[in-house]
């Protein structure tokens, strides 16, 4: 009894920051309900309240995460390594920024479920970078998803919203299937669930034959995982539920999903640091990489080919989204070829960048471009009117002159323009895939910089509507002002501009992580 | 509290003018409007008081007590900005004795020149943006100054750049202001891209960009020489090119007269006093590289003189007071890069070389700081006219601005004991010795030859715009109003320190050798003998600047009828130097003009084959659209049918090359 409960402690101890989240979720679903009349009415301000209290929480499981330092992985349910205290560092600071997105996207009767939602889905997320099992990290992926269902319906209840949070519905049970396919054959092909145990097994395996149950495996898990990340042919959903969807439920859909979904593949494909290195030995990546270039290329095409032709912003984003992926997927590739060079050569080469540590900066940083921009598209609607096609935003310049320039800085970062962040995270991207010495390395870095080049026009394309462009709409309607949001873009600018100045800050953090 | 200071008196510097930007940005542009001059000059007092410390008592704590000890720099590491496998930038500071020397002069000047704007420019609309436009340049500079390697001494020229570009296109609704910032940012392009293809050199022959890795130890230099010493000219030619775009030199001297189109504080500033020298900086900066380049430093010299002729014989026939001391300025930079050069005859004269180059910029800062602050207040005072002709005997009415204009006149034509006679002096004194030499003895007389008789004209010139400004009957424009009136106390201040300083600062630092001993203790620089003093060529250049000023009270005072009939035979003579030996036409005719025909060429070829390939490419996406639309349908079952497909495309390739492999 004594031994078990220990054991819980020592647990609990690895997911403290992700139990505050989990027990503020459940506080808030407890009471919310007594605070709502018979009739659905709510105090007014009582979302402010539920806002502060959001905040609260994040700040509290902050100073938890800053407690909890990495420990040495176990083979336990979860582990607390370099990778997961970065993940949770990333989930938690994008969860201030959206929970200020979402001040005032939800009325104050249902704000209190879809902050609890929100909470949910960030806690999910830390679960999945601190899973060390496939149930835990089955069960994360779930506790990302069905949360993701109500956030994207509870703000606005219209028939565009509904229809974005059904197709996102039916098509996230769909790829949840496929994840659950793949992780069975795993299971069958190594008998264990531990996801340091299978990469034992692989390792046990010294120059057998490949398995043919491992590929089909990673196949399914790619596929669906494919779907968190927008990777082509999996990113269908991702223009209509970004045009349906609330704008703070488009924000959260253009980010969290898409940690959620790198760093599970990280967690399925690279065994944890310290542990064994396999050796010439069947492993998912052999299988993987060439499936992953192909995606990746995909991708980046699809999504800046796509958004050349949008005129619906939010509908560009979704597809600018699309192609973020795709880069990031290039620094994946680079990663886990270099894994398997590590694994041939037995000997740890040296490169100028590890391709994994460039796919996290990159992370981050499009977490705080993408995320300005749509604080900056809440902040720039009025409260009759939000913003949705280009024409929303012709001649911003002249009517929010700030708001206009904050937002052409989030998207010469998004093109990878200096002084911001954006382009210190395409040049770690476009390196760490030059510097590999493959040549189909060296294609995905050409083909990364040829789609750098095609992003930079939509993105101008903005730029160009919002300053050269007058406004059409000349109605004098007070600009209603969204505080939460402004501050969600300033902490996004800081985000954008200090990371080009101080790229230090995080690049050493990643540096830890991928020796 | 000595020890913090001790560490941290470098970020110090540059730190105070930049906090003093943001907050005339972020706050001053809304509140107190008025007093947008405070931070600046808050600041700068700061940073005046740092350099002052930096000068005394940092600096020197690494110098070399005997001849076989090395003197060290000063490094501050700020931060590593980007580190990525073999990509390394760290941001560091470095100052050594040149550079506290030349902080000293950068910090003294601009804290006189604010507080005498902060008067100049009352009541104009853009009040803050002045100052915070000057903070950033007072920072940029400092940095560019401390910069501890290549690549930031760049970032921070091309921002001293920017800087100039704002300030002279400040009064931007003037399309001659705007035309005038572009032409100086177009044409410090042009030396800015020498600079850049330099540092590639530097970067890679040396494999480092490090002031402290190349300068400070000889060895990486050393080995360098060993292995190719002809990239060494390559390296100090493309640098040159740099130094000759910002510190004006011939043939892109273009943009510094019209420069004066910007407030003229900026002029004295930045066009006068500190950005233009920093050509200057960067030729004895890298010294050690030069000395391996002897016909380079010969080109120096060559250009240095070409230029110092040029605008001297330019400045004879201008009527613009500003525009006289702009060539004016043009001439003395040629004078230092004349000097620059003479350490081309020989490796002993390289430090003296350097020394008196530095030295004459030290100088020259000062008496042209208050030449251009004295025509700022003339044309204050007559109601922004600045045409000579205009206006006339108006030492009566503005005594101060007389007085100190005179005391900056008199050390620019250096007569004998003032500051300009000792820096310029030790000028000629270097050439003469470098024109005995036994190597390029020849080249160098006739440099010499040039620098005397520039050295007659800018007696004359200097003497002629004072003669034609406050000599004779006395006479203002309309503009001016009734009563023009003296620089009030603001203004009055820093010319009357500014005009004490051009004429003492010579005679205190040049015949001590206080500034001579000082640079010595830079490392990097050659060590050689003591240089004597050049009784002959001190009777020569005194001879010469009294001559021009009596030539010049002869022809503007004693009989002006003599001026007009000069006017009258020479006027193909007057013609050409009014126009400046019709450099700007040729530029116009010779460059632009062909440059202009291939422009549209391109704009033709570009319009109808570019475009046509473009708009070609510009179908692709609509093309793919088409292909990809009729599946981006809304319909949900359609997504999970393409989902489905791609799922199964991929098991089949993946097996398929796993049968492969099997």
């Amino acid at each position: 009894m004594n031994e078990a409960i220990q054991q819980l402690n020592g647990t609990l101890s690895l997911i403290a920051p992700d139990a505050v989240l989990l027990a503020a979720v459940c506080i808030i679903f407890f009471i919310a309900p007594f605070l709502v009349n018979d009739k659905g009415e709510a105090p007014v301000g009582l979302r402010h309240r539920w806002g502060f209290f959001s905040l609260l929480t994040l700040v509290i499981a902050g100073c938890v995460w800053w407690q909890c330092p990495p420990v040495p992985r176990t083979l336990g349910m979860f582990a607390l390594d370099e990778l997961t205290w970065y993940i949770r560092g990333l989930t938690l600071a994008s969860g201030v920024v959206l929970v200020l997105l979402h001040w005032n996207q939800a009325d104050d009767a249902r704000s209190a479920e879809s902050h609890a939602c929100l909470l949910a889905i960030l806690a999910g997320v830390n679960l999945i970078a601190a899973a060390n099992d496939l149930i835990g990290l089955f069960v994360a992926l779930e506790l990302v998803s069905i949360p993701t269902y109500l956030f994207l319906l509870l703000p606005r209840r219209d028939a565009p919203a509904q229809e974005a949070m059904l197709k996102y519905f039916l098509l996230s049970i769909f790829s949840s299937a496929i994840v659950l396919f793949g992780m069975s054959y795993l299971y069958g092909a190594t008998g264990t669930t531990s996801l340091a145990g299978i990469h034992a097994a692989f390792a046990a395996t010294h120059g057998q034959a490949a398995n043919p149950l491992v590929a089909v495996a990673t196949v399914m898990l790619i596929a669906g995982l494919g779907f968190r990340l927008t990777a082509v042919p999996f990113h269908f959903y991702a223009p209509d539920v970004f045009q349906g969807a609330p704008t703070s439920g488009a924000a959260m859909l253009s980010l969290v999903p898409k940690i959620a979904g790198f760093v599970a593949l990280l967690r399925l494909m690279v065994p944890a640091t310290g542990a064994e290195q396999a050796m010439t030995s069947w492993t998912m990546t052999p299988a993987a990489a060439p499936l992953l270039w192909w995606l990746a290329v995909a991708t980046m095409f699809v999504g800046n080919l796509m958004a050349l032709m949008q005129t619906d912003i939010r509908r560009l984003l979704a597809y600018s989204s699309v192609s973020h992926a795709g880069y990031m997927l290039v620094g994946l590739i680079v990663g886990l070829e270099h894994e398997i060079q590590k694994d041939v050569l037995n000997h740890p080469v040296v490169h100028s960048v590890s391709g994994i540590g460039a796919m996290l900066f990159y992370l981050a940083v499009y977490g705080a471009m993408t995320l300005g921009a749509f604080a900056v598209l809440i902040a720039a609607g009025r409260k009759d009117k939000r913003i949705e096609t280009l024409d929303d935003l012709s001649g911003l310049s002249r009517n929010r002159p700030a708001l206009a320039l904050v937002l052409a800085i989030f998207l010469f970062s998004l093109a990878g323009l200096p002084p911001t962040a954006g382009f210190l995270g395409k040049l770690n991207l476009f390196f760490a895939a030059w510097s590999q010495g493959y040549e189909s390395s060296r294609w995905l870095a050409v083909i990364l910089a040829i789609n750098a080049a095609l992003g930079a026009w939509y993105y101008l394309k903005v730029i160009g509507v919002m300053f050269l462009r007058e406004p059409i709409d000349r109605s004098e309607q007070p600009a209603f002002t969204e505080t939460p949001s402004l501050i969600a873009a300033g902490i996004c600018l800081a985000g954008t501009l200090g990371l080009f100045f101080m790229p230090g800050w995080l690049w050493v953090p990643i540096q830890s992580i991928m020796p | 509290m000595t020890d913090w200071l001790k560490e941290n008196v470098l970020w110090l510097i540059p730190a105070a003018p930049l906090l003093a930007c943001l907050w005339i940005v972020l706050v001053g542009q809304v509140v107190r409007r008025k007093y947008a001059h405070r931070p600046l000059v808050l600041g700068l007092v700061v940073s005046l008081a740092a350099s002052l410390y930096l000068l005394t008592v940092v600096v020197p704590q690494g110098f070399a007590h005997d001849e076989h000890e090395v003197s060290h720099s000063v490094i501050t590491f700020v931060y590593q900005w980007f580190k990525v496998g073999t990509l390394d930038i760290p941001v560091t500071l470095r100052a050594d004795a040149m550079s506290a020397l030349m902080l000293t002069m950068v910090t003294s000047v601009s804290t006189l020149v604010a507080i005498f704007a902060s008067s100049y420019m009352k009541g104009d609309p853009g009040y803050p943006r002045f100052f915070a436009a000057m903070s950033l340049f007072v920072f940029s500079m400092c940095m560019l100054v401390l910069a501890g390697n290549f690549l930031l001494l760049f970032v921070f020229w091309e921002a001293v750049g920017l800087c100039s570009y704002l300030l002279i296109g400040f009064w931007f609704q003037k399309p001659s202001a705007a035309a005038a910032a572009k032409k100086a940012f177009v044409v410090n392009r042009i030396g800015d891209f020498g600079l850049i293809l330099g540092i590639l050199l530097v970067w890679q022959t040396c494999g480092t960009l490090d002031f402290a890795t190349l300068f400070d130890s000889s060895f990486v230099i050393d080995q360098m020489v060993r292995q190719q010493p002809e990239i060494f000219h390559w390296i100090c030619l493309l640098l040159f090119v740099g130094a000759i775009g910002k510190s004006a030199q011939f043939p892109l001297q273009v943009w510094l007269p019209d420069a004066m189109e910007g407030p003229t504080p900026v002029s004295a500033l930045i066009h006068a006093a500190t950005m233009v020298t920093a050509g200057v900086y960067l030729v004895a900066r890298c010294t050690p590289f030069f000395v391996h380049a002897p016909y380079i430093q010969m080109a120096v010299s060559g250009i240095g003189a070409a230029t110092a002729l040029i605008a001297a014989i330019t400045a004879l026939t201008q009527y613009d007071l500003k525009r006289v001391l702009a060539y004016s300025t043009v001439s003395q930079l040629g004078y230092m890069f004349m000097s620059l050069g003479a350490a081309g005859a020989g490796e002993g004269l390289a430090i003296h070389a350097v020394t008196f180059a530095m030295f004459h910029m030290f100088t020259h800062a000062f008496f042209k700081a208050v030449l251009f602050l004295s025509a700022g207040s003339v044309m204050h005072a007559m109601g922004d006219v600045i045409d000579m002709r205009r206006f006339s005997g108006l030492r009566k009415v503005l005594p101060i601005t007389h007085w100190t204009f005179l005391a900056g006149a008199l050390a620019l034509a250096g007569v004998p004991l003032l500051s300009g006679f000792w820096s310029k002096d030790e000028i000629l004194a270097v050439l003469a010795a470098a024109s005995k030499g036994s190597a390029h003895g020849g080249f160098y007389q006739v440099i010499l030859g040039i620098a005397l008789l520039t050295s007659l004209m800018t007696a004359f010139y200097t003497f002629r715009a004072y003669f034609m400004t406050f000599w004779g009957p006395e006479k203002f424009p309309e503009e001016a109003g009734h009563h023009p009136h003296d620089a009030p106390p603001a203004m009055a201040g820093p010319l009357a320190i500014l005009a004490i300083a051009a004429l003492g600062i010579g005679l205190v630092t040049g015949p001590t050798h206080l500034y001579g001993h000082y640079l010595h203790h830079t490392p990097g620089l050659p060590h050689a003998d003591e240089f004597p003093l050049d009784p002959v060529m001190m009777a020569i250049s005194s001879v010469l600047a009294i001559a021009g000023i009596a030539v010049a009270y002869l022809l503007y005072v004693a009989s002006p009828g003599i001026a007009q009939n000069l006017k009258r035979s020479l006027s193909i003579g007057f013609k050409i130097s009014q126009e400046g030996l019709f450099i700007d036409w040729c530029g116009y005719k010779f460059v632009a003009a062909p440059l202009r025909t291939l422009a549209s060429i391109c704009e033709f070829f570009d319009r109808w084959v570019v475009d046509t390939i473009v708009d070609c490419f510009g179908f692709i996406p609509a093309l793919f659209g088409s292909v990809i639309r009729p599946v981006q349908n809304g319909m949900v079952q359609n997504y999970g049918l393409v989902m489905m497909i791609g799922l199964v495309v991929c098991l089949i390739s993946v097996l398929r090359a796993l049968a492969g492999t099997m």
